[in-house]
């Protein structure tokens, strides 16, 4: 006779370990990817790339972090490039007129901008109930069109800008660039929040299934709204992170910057089904996706191949979750059943 | 059951009537901005910059209905477009190219039909990731270079004239309103997709061959961008791999939900996007009479889409519950109803 209960602990290790598998799969690639590249492109292994990477991917980390956030409740933000690219400029525009403004204060200005469009986007998608992608899809344009506004087609050139903002990009405390130590902040804070606080793990539960989440009395509704208000915020931060790290600010500045977002998302192993995913996964796409730009651009490759590569790794990764979600749910229920059946077989005896 | 049939029926009946009262507004607001909006040379030619995103709707309108979305609408048609332009400057006679486009077009909505159908992948996850991988694959193709000059006889589909008055491109556009009509609203396969819309397991237990279908209808969004592609290069007589990579997506999504078609599936109509389609286009039109700048043109149709959904919305919770105010008096209707049973039949 079997105990009853091992069964369904054995299906629960096993749903774990397919999500560490995701974890290791994408570390094992990154690990495979750099060797490739160290090889293969001779400037590639040099502490001055690897430091141009972690200044590249920081931005991207960021602004996925809070893109994980509103993925994992089962919605998706396309509008973070326009968020990002509105907070950049409206930064640079006000450091280049005002430069007695402390850049910590621009920096929560920055934020605050994202918050707000945040905010519109989850009040559209939760109390709007108008579906995530058109709602965001909306937005992306209408914050794009803010920034013309805001422009009126202007730049902002480097030149303009105070001299300790242009110094930012440049430090490098202990090593690090400094835009990489901030990316490691909101990845460390983001990770923890979605582990242990408790409204964040509602994002959890609202991505597994609306439906039950709203039943055990789940406000939906307003943790949506604050997983698009994170989004936004961060996006705001990721704008500012823009300005410093190429401090040449104009309409155009993070077009088409929510797919570079997105597919380190989805790489990175956040379902989006919703309900699953890390930030540690996150940071490793984003790091994997950073570190094959890097070397496409070292090995020569046309960067015409880039948005080609990052469509289809999409494509790719949520092929294989709709493939391994299928997986798991048939595995539960073949693991499920023996352990009640002998049960109602014995409850006569 | 009727009642509610009723009920839908009035409301889209109201809803086509209201996007006509608002194209007619519209149209004052222009005629206000410059009389020369009324001359009919401009009436003819208002729609023309707008053929090729209602074609894309149309096509886009079958995937809606079956509620599915396809965001990868854009990329296909460029790269349908830069497929012709390519072979065609390879030396090939520019008609085999145009069908080899199409087939191209075909193909890629098929990708996404079969992730979509037989793997059970969401479609807004799947589009997205082609949205840009097919994006890809029109600059793989061209390059950063264009290519224009394709004979006349070809650019004639999207930017000739018949006596000089009359745009052959809306002649175009109204056939395949007629067309995707009749298989929309009259055939088994068009009603297959409101079942499926409406409700995909009931469908699926009905016996309607659920995956066939949902295959078939992201290979028609794909063919229609195909067609798209042609009148396109007809109009703008060139074309470059980053081809209609701005609004024309949000233009193309606005078209196909203010026009009625539910973005939660189930319903919508060809005759409602059409006239949606005439509705951007006098409005742009006007937006450029009144010198307002593409930017400040694409937020009013990114607000617009918003609101189109928001009022569907509002519209729909009115039917399910009545608007708050006339709750009450709906609860009791249904109560006499149920008393005398017969009499809610012959009510509506």
């Amino acid at each position: 006779m079997k105990a009853p209960g091992r069964p369904a602990v054995s299906a629960q290790t096993l749903v774990s370990a397919v999500f560490r598998l995701r974890e290791l799969g994408i570390g094992i690639a990154l690990l495979l990817t750099v060797v490739l590249f160290s090889v293969r492109a001779t400037n590639f292994a040099t502490v001055s790339n690897w430091q141009d990477i972690a200044s590249d991917v920081a931005v991207v980390i960021v602004v996925a972090v809070g893109e994980t956030m509103v993925v994992l409740t089962r919605n998706i933000d396309l509008s973070v490039g326009s968020i990002a690219g509105l907070s950049a400029y409206l930064s640079a525009e006000t450091l280049s007129t005002h430069h007695g403004v402390p850049i910590v204060v621009m920096a929560l200005i920055a934020v605050g901008v994202g918050l707000a469009a945040g905010l519109v986007n989850g009040l559209l998608v939760a109390v709007g109930r108008i579906p995530a992608i058109i709602a965001t899809l909306a937005t992306l344009s209408i914050y794009r069109g803010l920034v013309f506004q805001a422009t009126g087609g202007d730049y902002v050139f480097p030149n303009e800008l105070p001299q300790s903002f242009q110094n930012l990009a440049a430090e490098k405390p202990l090593g690090l660039p400094f835009l990489a130590w901030v990316a490691l902040g909101v990845a460390l804070v983001g990770g923890a929040v979605l582990r242990w606080a408790p409204w964040a793990r509602d994002f959890y539960a609202i991505g597994s299934s609306p439906e039950a989440a709203r039943l055990v009395a789940v406000p939906v509704v307003r943790r949506v709204i604050t997983a698009f208000a994170i989004s936004g915020a961060l996006a705001g931060l990721g704008g500012f992170m823009f300005a410093v790290r190429f401090a040449n600010v104009d309409t155009n500045t993070a077009r088409g910057f929510e797919f570079d977002v997105i597919t380190a998302v989805v790489i990175g192993g956040v379902n989006v089904f919703g309900g699953s995913g890390t930030i540690l996964g996150v940071t490793l796409g984003a790091l994997l996706v950073a570190t094959i730009d890097n070397g496409f651009t070292l090995l020569k490759f046309s960067e015409f191949w880039k948005i080609f590569f990052e469509g289809t790794a999409i494509v790719v990764a949520v092929t294989l979750d709709a493939l391994l979600k299928g997986r798991v749910q048939d595995a539960l229920r073949r693991r499920r059943r023996p352990a009640s059946i002998p049960r109602e077989q014995e409850a006569p005896a | 059951m009727s009642p509610v049939v009723g009920l839908a029926r009035r409301a889209i009946v109201r809803w086509e009537a209201l996007l006509v009262v608002m194209i007619l507004a519209a149209g004052v607001w222009s005629w206000t901005l410059s009389s020369f909006f009324l001359r009919r040379a401009n009436l003819l030619d208002l729609a023309t910059p707008y053929i090729f995103i209602g074609l894309v709707a149309f096509g886009l309108t079958f995937v809606v209905v079956a509620g599915e979305i396809d965001i990868s609408v854009m990329s296909i048609m460029a790269v349908a477009a830069v497929s012709i332009a390519e072979i065609w400057s390879a030396g090939v006679d520019v008609w085999l190219a145009a069908l080899a486009g199409l087939g191209v077009a075909v193909v890629l909505g098929l990708a996404n039909g079969l992730l979509v159908g037989l793997l059970d992948v969401p479609s807004l996850a799947v589009t997205l990731g082609t949205l840009a991988a097919y994006r890809g694959l029109a600059y793989v193709i061209l390059g950063g270079s264009s290519i224009s000059g394709l004979p006349t006889g070809f650019t004639d589909v999207g930017g000739g004239y018949i006596s000089n008055e009359l745009p052959d491109a809306l002649l175009v556009l109204l056939a395949f309103a007629l067309v995707l009509g009749v298989l929309l609203h009259a055939t088994r396969f068009g009603r297959y997709l409101y079942a499926i819309g409406s409700t995909r397991e009931v469908a699926r237990f009905s016996g309607i061959p659920v995956a066939r279908v949902r295959v078939t209808i992201f290979a028609i969004s794909g063919l229609m961008a195909g067609f798209a592609a042609i009148v396109y290069l007809g109009f703008f007589g060139s074309v470059q791999a980053d081809a209609a990579s701005g609004s024309e997506l949000i233009d193309v999504v606005t078209a196909v939900v203010l026009g009625g078609v539910d973005i939660f599936g189930g319903s919508g109509s060809i005759l409602g996007v059409l006239l949606a389609l005439i509705l951007i286009a006098v409005l742009r039109n006007g937006m450029q009479l009144a010198n307002l700048g593409g930017a400040t043109q694409d937020m009013v149709i990114g607000g617009l889409l918003v609101a189109a959904i928001l009022a569907g919305n509002v519209l729909r919770g009115a039917q399910s519950r009545g608007l708050p105010w006339t709750r009450a008096r709906y609860a009791r209707k249904e109560v006499t109803q149920a008393e005398t049973p017969g009499v809610h039949s012959s009510g509506t």
